[in-house]
């Protein structure tokens, strides 16, 4: 099947994941690296964009449940930006948007961060 | 006989037909080289001889056998044993030098045109040998695989219904077509007693054997509890908190159940995550959605808190559809999905029809939709017709019920 990639970019204590083309069980492992290297330097404020992801299969929604509970017991968190409504239904079907943060922009996830930080501040 | 087997033999047979002393392979192995079957020479003298060899041979597909000595070889001084004169011919497999076999002879010894010859005739037969031996391992693993998907195959087969229930009042049609990988749908249905009905549709998440194991799981857990408990609710509830002992992180399962009381004409409904059950009655397609996480998705009140239920009156002729994602997600070879709009507009213009030929119209355009592309999900379709009981009294008790429907279709 067709292609999938990740790319990382850090803005501040921010780290945004990108995702582009078909997230399956064979393509997930992929995805699953990612999260493991976030983690291993201690990044826990995680967005993920969505923008160029055309296809997300079960065993991709798996990836973001194996990790979220370690994320959140470090005090960050997985928020969800940018996705088609193809996608987005996915998620809203399995009821996701009862567990995750799920926004229209990459920016409003950044700035739910930082709003978060102030407040604990 | 594998790999390490065969270059063995390689290097005994080497030694005997070219008359040298020693012999042994060098495997490119993907720019990481290894010295293997080494004959008659120590391992350290032919990794050193080697890193010469290598340096020297040309890797081209249209490489030769070669004659060399060791003259010029730096590390001479560093061998053990006094080898001298090499005979290096090129191991090729689908027109790329995957290593060498190497000859070698100790003293003033040189290879004539005879050895020369020999050991490039046999090493054309051991490019062949190697590459069989390769392919060989390749199949049998490529069998295994395909040997675990027949078991989960199997496994789903034998979990599934093999026929449909006789109720009365209710035609049924099931239909099920598995994905090559195995995916993980389930359905079933339970005759609970006189007067009340059930039916599940699953999906678990993943392919192969991992999530028809799991399918099995499911299905020891809603047969079970299907007996004990009336509330569709209660029942995902239960099963959500039995999943946590044995379900891993990344997996969930997407399922509807559905509870028909024959005697009321009534169906209680509630879905942790699965595609919306649709009921097609006077000619409109409503998709029946409750609020619900899939199971494993949650273990806290989270889950049971936006769970929930909801109950509605049975009408004559209500068509009541399952199904799993393969349907609205097929693809064709413009990876576009069938979508959900086309499986209603199906539905909708048939709903007429006997529930089987309104499942073979459903499939038939599905199929005709992803034609030459391969099947990449299971597909489910269950599809119910209520026939409303024949009331003596002759007063339609549903006229006044209003069923909680979600959405509807224009």
């Amino acid at each position: 099947m067709a292609e999938f990639n990740t790319s990382v970019t850090d803005k501040g204590e921010i780290s945004t994941i990108y995702l582009k083309g078909f997230l399956d069980a064979h393509t997930a492992p992929m995805l699953e690296n990612t999260f493991s290297g976030l983690i291993d330097k201690n990044r826990y404020s995680i967005v993920v964009n969505f923008k160029d992801l055309a296809y997300i299969s079960s065993a991709g929604l798996g990836v973001f449940m194996a990790f979220i509970e370690k994320v959140r017991d470090n005090q960050g968190d997985i928020k969800l930006s940018a996705m088609t409504d193809k996608v987005y239904n996915i998620f809203d079907l399995l009821g996701f948007p009862l567990l995750y943060d799920i926004f229209k922009s990459e920016e409003e996830a950044i700035n739910k961060f930082k709003e978060n930080k102030k407040l604990e501040s | 006989m594998d790999f390490k087997d065969l270059t063995e033999t390689v290097t005994d047979i080497a030694v005997k037909v070219c008359n040298s002393q020693a012999s042994w392979i060098i495997w490119l192995n993907n720019n990481e080289p290894q010295t293997l079957a080494v004959k008659s020479i120590g391992f350290v003298d032919a990794k050193l001889i080697s890193v010469y060899i290598l340096s020297k041979a040309d890797k081209s597909t249209d490489a030769k056998t070669l004659l060399l000595n060791l003259d010029k070889f730096e590390d001479k001084s560093r061998l053990a044993e006094k080898f001298y004169s090499l005979a290096v011919a090129p191991i090729k497999t689908h027109n790329e030098v995957k290593g060498f076999l190497v000859a070698a002879k100790k003293n003033d010894l040189i290879f004539d045109d005879e050895d020369k010859n020999a050991v490039d005739t046999f090493s054309d037969y051991a490019s062949i040998a190697i590459e069989n031996s390769r392919l060989l391992e390749e199949s049998i693993e490529k069998e295994r695989l395909e040997k675990e998907l027949d078991v989960a195959r199997e496994i789903q087969r034998k979990i599934l219904p093999s026929k449909n229930p006789d109720v009365e009042n209710l035609s049924i049609s099931s239909l099920f077509i598995p994905a090559f990988e195995v995916g993980g749908d389930y359905y079933d249905f339970f005759e609970l007693s006189k007067n009340k009905f059930a039916f599940i549709i699953a999906d678990v998440s993943g392919k192969g054997i991992s999530a028809a194991f799991i399918m099995a799981e499911i299905k020891g857990i809603f047969e079970s509890l299907a007996k004990t408990i009336n509330s569709p609710k209660e029942i995902l509830i239960k099963a959500n908190e039995i999943l946590e002992r044995t379900l891993d992180r990344k997996n969930f399962i997407s399922a509807a159940y559905g509870v028909i009381d024959k005697e009321n004409e009534t169906l209680t409904l509630a879905r942790a995550g699965h595609c919306p059950v649709i009921l097609v009655r006077d000619n409109v397609v409503n998709n029946i959605r409750p609020s619900g996480l899939g199971l494993g998705l949650s273990f806290t009140d989270h889950f049971s808190e936006t769970l929930e239920e909801v109950k509605f009156d049975l009408r004559d002729n209500d068509l009541i559809v399952l199904y799993t994602d393969g349907i609205t997600e097929a693809k064709n070879k413009n990876l576009d999905d069938f979508g959900s709009i086309e499986f209603e507009k199906i539905l909708l213009a048939n709903c007429d029809k006997h529930v089987d030929e309104i499942s073979n119209k459903v499939i038939s355009e599905v199929s005709q939709f992803s034609q030459s592309i391969p099947q990449h999900d299971d597909i489910t379709l269950v599809i119910l017709k209520w026939k409303h009981k024949i009331i003596l009294d002759g007063e339609n008790k549903w006229q006044n019920s209003t069923p909680q429907l979600q959405t509807k279709v224009k």
